[in-house]
């Protein structure tokens, strides 16, 4: 006999994402027969608060546009001003930014290590991991003066050099990471538990995956070798070297690899950071920013956050305050489409097993 | 830069102009190339940059208001993993009677981005499926990121300001003032003086 489908709504409060999104499912026994995403508890209007502020204090807003990750935002913002008006960027600055990028993404990634876990039961993860987050801020707060959000990249350069010894205290946070990776390969990678959730759910059809506008990490767990640092490249990931982890099983397992491979890799990038960076300046001073004014044209400019590609389209009319900013974060085609589309099928005790999978953030959804 | 970097570039913009009579393009930079079609054209071109020339992947899709020339400039911005060049396909649709088709078959996340563009600016797209609201709901004032919007007024016309203190006094006696209640003796001895 057919099971009479019932509405289920799911949310807007979830274990290990950050931010409200509601989801509604419509469910035949306990499995998901249609998803449905809503969103709209988190609108803020970032991009027209930004039409009415000028340049730099438009700057100030982007890096709140989300919480987990801030840093591709000041980068975004920053590089599009200064590809639509042509400022150049020591090289130093450069470097410095490229670290804070991976530092970011360490933090981010031991973030999502938590909520990946939390979605399933297994408190002891985010317990550790969250904490040595912690570690990481620490840094971001000595070298910026702010945890979470740190208005440290801005147009032209970086804020301020680093700090006597600071380079020490990242080379010591690097080993300490290192090491408990291990740890976490013990807890999460060869826990039969959490092997026999992840495996096999929440696939993406590779073959349509990049058609579907999926990025980053989901994408490459689907095999396909894509990362805007080498396809695109930004900053001065050429001089580095690294790899780019795939795996081809596209589920929920071969993303959470992912992240631990890119993990050990960002950890070297940094480490290589501190070891290759020139001296000199950080910061091309731009003029007095109540008069400053930018050419007027467009730029779309995008960097690899932990998420996968992450844009900002920058219009300017010639005036002093930016006539468009539009940001496109992953999670507007991963929590929505893309979502809406693998959740067919799925147990509803693992749909926010897979949305945490997808590195789902609602704040760049409604922005 | 010598010609030889931009060589698929400036290919791609050729073999363009040459299909499409009515589009024009250019080069911006290394990976960054920009055309400019009606939008009657804009399906038919991105169905022939996705199945013909490797633009698989839709990466954005905006919208901007230049109420100054009285139109909307829709952007598609599209991405080669093949050839790694961005394509931006820009088209201009009056601000009278804004409508442009919508694209969601070719790419199904185009959707979202329409759904968006429809609320925010009040732009039809003829024959957007499930066209439900997407962030605003029971709005029925002008689309709110039109440039002629204007948030100081629709806030002073809908929200009352409360009243702060005039001074930076202790937070309880404007309480007790307010409120005509004593403070606690409990709470008197974190009294400021």
């Amino acid at each position: 006999m057919r099971e009479k489908a019932t509405t289920l709504y799911l949310g807007p409060q979830h274990p290990g994402i950050t931010g409200n999104m509601m989801i509604k499912l419509k469910v035949e026994g306990d499995t998901v027969v249609k998803a449905e995403t809503h969103v709209g508890y988190l609108h803020r209007g970032f991009e027209k608060l930004m039409e009415r502020r000028n340049w730099l204090q438009s700057f100030t807003i982007v890096c709140r546009i989300c919480v987990p990750e801030p840093d591709p935002n000041e980068l975004n913002y920053s590089r599009a001003v200064e590809e639509i008006e042509g400022r150049t960027v020591p090289e130093r600055a450069e470097w410095i930014r490229t670290m804070m990028m991976e530092l970011s993404r360490l933090a981010s990634y031991l973030l999502w290590f938590g909520g990946q876990n939390g979605s399933s039961g297994l408190y002891t993860m985010p317990q550790w991991s969250v904490g040595d987050r912690d570690y990481i801020l620490d840094l971001f707060e000595e070298l910026t003066g702010g945890r979470v959000y740190h208005m440290y990249i801005w147009p032209g350069g970086v804020r301020r050099d680093l700090p006597d010894g600071f380079a020490d205290k990242v080379l010591q946070t690097m080993d300490y990471l290192e090491k408990r990776l291990k740890k976490y390969d013990d807890l999460m990678f060869a826990n039969t538990i959490f092997q026999k959730r992840a495996q096999g759910i929440g696939w993406i059809d590779p073959k349509k995956a990049v058609e579907w506008g999926v990025v980053g990490p989901p994408l490459r767990a689907a095999g396909i070798k894509s990362d805007v640092r080498i396809d695109d490249p930004y900053l001065i990931y050429d001089k580095l070297d690294f790899e780019v982890p795939t795996q081809t099983g596209s589920d929920v397992w071969s993303r959470a690899l992912i992240r631990r491979f890119e993990f050990e890799q960002s950890i070297s990038m940094v480490r290589q950071c501190i070891e290759k960076m020139p001296k000199g300046e950080v910061y091309n001073k731009i003029p007095n920013p109540m008069k400053w004014t930018i050419p007027a044209g467009d730029a779309y400019v995008k960097a690899e956050s932990a998420r996968g590609e992450f844009g900002y389209y920058v219009v300017s009319d010639g005036s002093d305050k930016p006539r468009r900013v539009h940001v496109k974060g992953p999670a507007y085609v991963h929590g929505v489409t893309l979502l809406e589309r693998i959740l067919v099928g799925a147990n509803i005790a693992d749909v926010s097993f897979i949305m945490n999978s997808l590195g789902t953030c609602p704040p760049e959804i409604e922005r | 830069m010598t010609d030889t970097i931009l060589d698929k570039e400036q290919k791609l913009v050729q073999l363009l102009e040459q299909t499409f009579k009515k589009l024009s393009g250019k080069v911006v930079r290394q990976r960054r190339v920009t055309v400019s079609v009606e939008k009657e054209l804009v399906p038919s071109v991105l169905s022939y940059a996705k199945s013909q020339l490797g633009y698989i992947h839709l990466s954005h899709m905006s919208c901007v208001d230049w109420p100054e020339n009285n139109n909307f400039e829709i952007i598609y911005i599209l991405w080669s993993p093949a050839d790694k060049v961005q394509l931006f396909i820009k088209t201009l649709i009056n601000r009278e009677n804004p409508e442009i088709d919508n694209v969601d078959m070719i790419w199904k996340h185009a959707n979202t981005y329409e759904r968006e563009i429809r609320e925010m600016y009040g732009i039809q797209f003829n024959g957007l499926v499930g066209a439900q609201e997407f962030i605003l709901e029971d709005w029925d004032d002008m689309p709110p990121m039109r440039r002629d919007f204007d948030t100081v007024e629709y806030v002073d016309d809908n929200y009352t300001f409360r009243p702060g203190r005039e001074d930076a006094g202790d937070v309880r006696e404007e309480i007790v003032k307010r409120s005509g209640e004593d403070i606690p003796d409990f709470a008197k001895k974190y009294s400021r003086d």
